[in-house]
């Protein structure tokens, strides 16, 4: 009994300090963390594949004109699974190492993008240009039918 | 992959048969370790009593299934497990939309309590002649006669809710005054509202309300989300174990699909598996001392614990929710950098969790709020059909990683432990025994896994009709995912059973005849995980109590328990 009161003792005394000090010194994620989704405007095609393979419904797609597709980001409902991350055929879309995500203002976590589409000549609907498509059916398993809602 | 002896499936095909007296309508074996018989309704429950009484099989759950699209009926499934023999066993029954009951096996087998309630609930067969047939899964204030589970439910729909209901709870023994624990407590962490029926501080009896925490997940599976999205949503079924789940759901559509899984990918697996299986255990040990009040071990079994945590963060990008899983393998591979940091992390947790556990062993503090408390005994283990560590350490050698050897488990076998007590300190032990053993496994599997891909082609689509069952030894007991595959990309039915279903019907037996400052400890020794069991629907209200003692005031009753002498 006293013994082993005495070991557990020990083992307390021999830890020592094991706190970190954040938030008062920042701490860093490790390589390969999965935070905060980004987005590269300029690499964006508005393909759709991440809105097709994102579980949590971050990403929302609707062609509002002719020429214009709308990509939102509801980013607050994220699971940073990092799928998007992986099928996105032009890596525009990536997973950061930002993880103090926290706020009070939930338009913090809308992003909004609007991508400029090359329309159907017969039905007037946008879509991303051919070659990336077929990049695009290349990556990843065959997708639900959820995505292409527009 | 361990064999299947076929003297054992010609022995199972018999008793059936025998059983089932000409009504057996197709017996297949559509997996090498799974046999399938269709069999009428009328002759179900006979059959059970030929697998159960003759074979002594293991019940695993009833799989309730709208079958009403494709083939006018429901279906209700009983899986049973077969563990000497390396088998899973079906029965299936269609039962009619116009008379929609199936006779109860609830006598037969105590386990199958729960599943028949919430077949009865979901989709609305009767199972006739339950000797308890009160609600289960569905709200207090949901009304009568809508199935959420049925093909022609929306997963968005929202019925109007019952009006004047309560919970239907037993009524306490004559004599009896009533303990409510929950729905919100301390130990419990997730709510649950349990009354204890207690004769001063002796309990005689308890009955519970659960299933607060339904999160409608196997209605998204089966209505909104595609196969590969599952994973993460079955990832997130624990909080703890979500590993396990998102490789029970993968392991279960491979199967189906018949999708062969790379070596690397099953090594990997096996890695992440055993390394859950660490960082739960000491998370549970650590709990353990803080509900006894032993805040020591708390603090330094959490303390040894967070290195894994941080270890897991490195191999898959997030200390839990690893996102790593699916379906034909893996998305992210373990690299090879990390292997020696990992293998230094393990010595380190390995040592102090040896110095932690000497230290522990020989206290008699510890021992005296332990042993000979909840006490399960072997038979009744068996009865209700209880899984992982409590099954062990009341004498049940069962353990799926060994049963029915899935990931690489096949090539690296685990040591079984087992203690015969049955009390909580017996699941102390076996659990400390268990997470030096999983160190072990991550160390032969990281000296024998194979370079090669870690994901499987994929070219076809799945099939649909076809169905998967699969088996993972979480660290509560074994989990099981049953999937029937669909059109449109998604399952048809995915059933998802936790360790913890079973688990806590063994509760009102353990708790019976104890002291009241014995029930947390005793209910926090099953290592219970409510979030887990309770999947399918809808929130739930409580209505009002008899007379309540504050969670802290329990707790403390737990802490200040002075027990002479030890085993009572
Ligand atoms: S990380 Fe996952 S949940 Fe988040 S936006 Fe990408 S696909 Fe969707
Ligand atoms: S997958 Fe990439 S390119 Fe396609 S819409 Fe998404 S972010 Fe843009």
């Amino acid at each position: 009994m006293f013994l082993s009161k005495l070991r557990e003792a020990l083992i307390c005394l021999k830890a020592g300090r094991v706190t970190l000090d954040y938030p008062l010194a920042p701490q860093e994620p490790k390589p390969g963390f999965r935070g905060k989704i980004t987005i590269d405007a300029d690499l964006c095609f508005g393909c759709g594949g991440c809105a097709n393979v994102c579980p949590a419904n971050v990403i929302v797609l609707s062609d509002t004109e002719q020429h214009r597709r709308t990509i939102e980001f509801y980013w607050r409902r994220c699971t940073y699974c990092g799928r998007c991350e992986e099928v996105c055929p032009e890596k525009a879309i990536r997973l950061s190492q930002q993880f103090e995500t926290a706020t009070n203002d939930p338009q913090d976590m809308y992003m909004r993008l609007e991508v400029f589409m090359g329309p159907c000549q017969r039905c007037g609907r946008c879509f991303p240009p051919p070659t990336a498509l077929d990049r695009m059916m290349n990556t990843g398993f065959r997708e639900g039918p959820r995505g292409g809602r527009a | 992959m361990s064999t299947v002896d076929q003297a054992a499936v010609t022995r199972v095909k018999d008793a059936v048969a025998a059983r089932g007296n000409g009504a057996v309508l197709s017996a297949t074996q559509p997996h090498p370790d799974t046999l399938r018989f269709v069999i009428e309704k009328n002759a179900m429950r006979a059959a059970v009593a030929g697998l159960v009484k003759e074979l002594r099989a293991r019940f695993l759950i009833s799989v309730g299934t709208d079958q009403r699209p494709l083939t006018g009926d429901f279906s209700i499934l009983h899986l049973f497990s077969l563990d000497q023999d390396h088998l899973y066993v079906l029965l299936e029954s269609s039962v009619s939309e116009k008379d929609p009951w199936i006779e109860s096996i609830t006598d037969l087998v105590p386990g199958a309590n729960w599943a028949e309630r919430e077949f009865r609930d979901a989709i609305g067969v009767r199972p006739d002649g339950h000797p308890d047939p009160r609600r289960l899964l569905l709200a207090d204030d949901w009304p009568e006669g809508v199935f959420p589970l049925r093909r022609d439910f929306p997963y968005n729909y929202k019925p109007p809710r019952a009006e004047n209901v309560r919970p239907q709870m037993l009524e306490p023994p004559k004599g009896a005054s009533v303990l409510p624990i929950g729905p919100f407590f301390p130990v419990l962490e997730e709510p649950a509202y349990w009354r204890m029926f207690v004769e001063g501080e002796t309990v005689v009896g308890c009955d519970t309300r659960i299933f607060y925490n339904h999160r409608g997940i196997e209605k998204l599976g089966d209505s909104v989300m595609t196969y590969n999205e599952i994973p993460y949503l079955a990832e997130r079924i624990c909080g703890i174990c979500g590993f396990i789940h998102s490789t029970c759901y993968c392991q279960a559509v491979e199967k189906a699909a018949g999708i062969e899984v790379p070596r690397r990918a099953r090594y990997i697996r096996t890695i992440m598996l055993e390394l859950e299986r660490i960082h739960s255990h000491l998370l549970w040990l650590g709990i353990a001392g803080h509900i006894i009040g032993f805040e020591t071990i708390l603090m330094q079994t959490w303390r040894v614990r967070e290195p894994v945590m941080w270890l897991c963060e490195e191999i898959s990008g997030n200390r839990k929710t690893y996102g790593m899983n699916t379906v034909g393998g893996l998305r992210r591979n373990l690299a090879n950098q990390i292997m020696p940091k990992l293998l230094e992390t393990l010595g380190r947790v390995e040592k102090e969790t040896v110095a932690i556990r000497d230290a522990v062993i020989g206290d008699t503090t510890l021992q005296a709020r332990t042993k000979g408390v909840g006490t399960l005994t072997n038979e009744w283990a068996k009865q209700v059909c209880v899984v992982g560590p409590p099954a062990r350490a009341s004498g049940v050698a069962i353990d799926a990683r060994v049963d029915h050897p899935y990931a690489a488990y096949d090539e690296i076998p685990p040591r079984i432990a087992t203690e015969e007590a049955g009390d909580t300190w017996a699941r102390v032990l076996v659990r400390i025994a268990e997470l030096l053993d999983s160190i072990r496994l991550v160390r032969d599997a990281l000296a024998a896994i194979p370079p090669g891909p870690i994901c499987a082609d994929i070219k076809e689509e799945i099939p649909p009709g076809r169905f998967g069952l699969s088996v993972v030894e979480a660290p509560r007991g074994e989990a099981v995912h049953f999937v029937l595959t669909g059109g449109d990309n998604r399952p048809y039915r995915w059933r998802v059973r936790a360790p913890t279903y079973p688990n806590l019907q063994a509760m009102p037996a353990m708790v019976e005849g104890a002291n009241i400052a014995d029930v947390p400890i005793t209910l926090g020794s099953l290592d219970p995980c409510f979030s887990c069991t309770e999947r399918l629907e809808t929130i739930d209200r409580t209505t009002n109590e008899v007379r309540v003692y504050s969670g802290a005031e329990l707790l403390e009753m737990s802490r200040r328990r002075v027990c002479p002498g030890g085993a009572r």
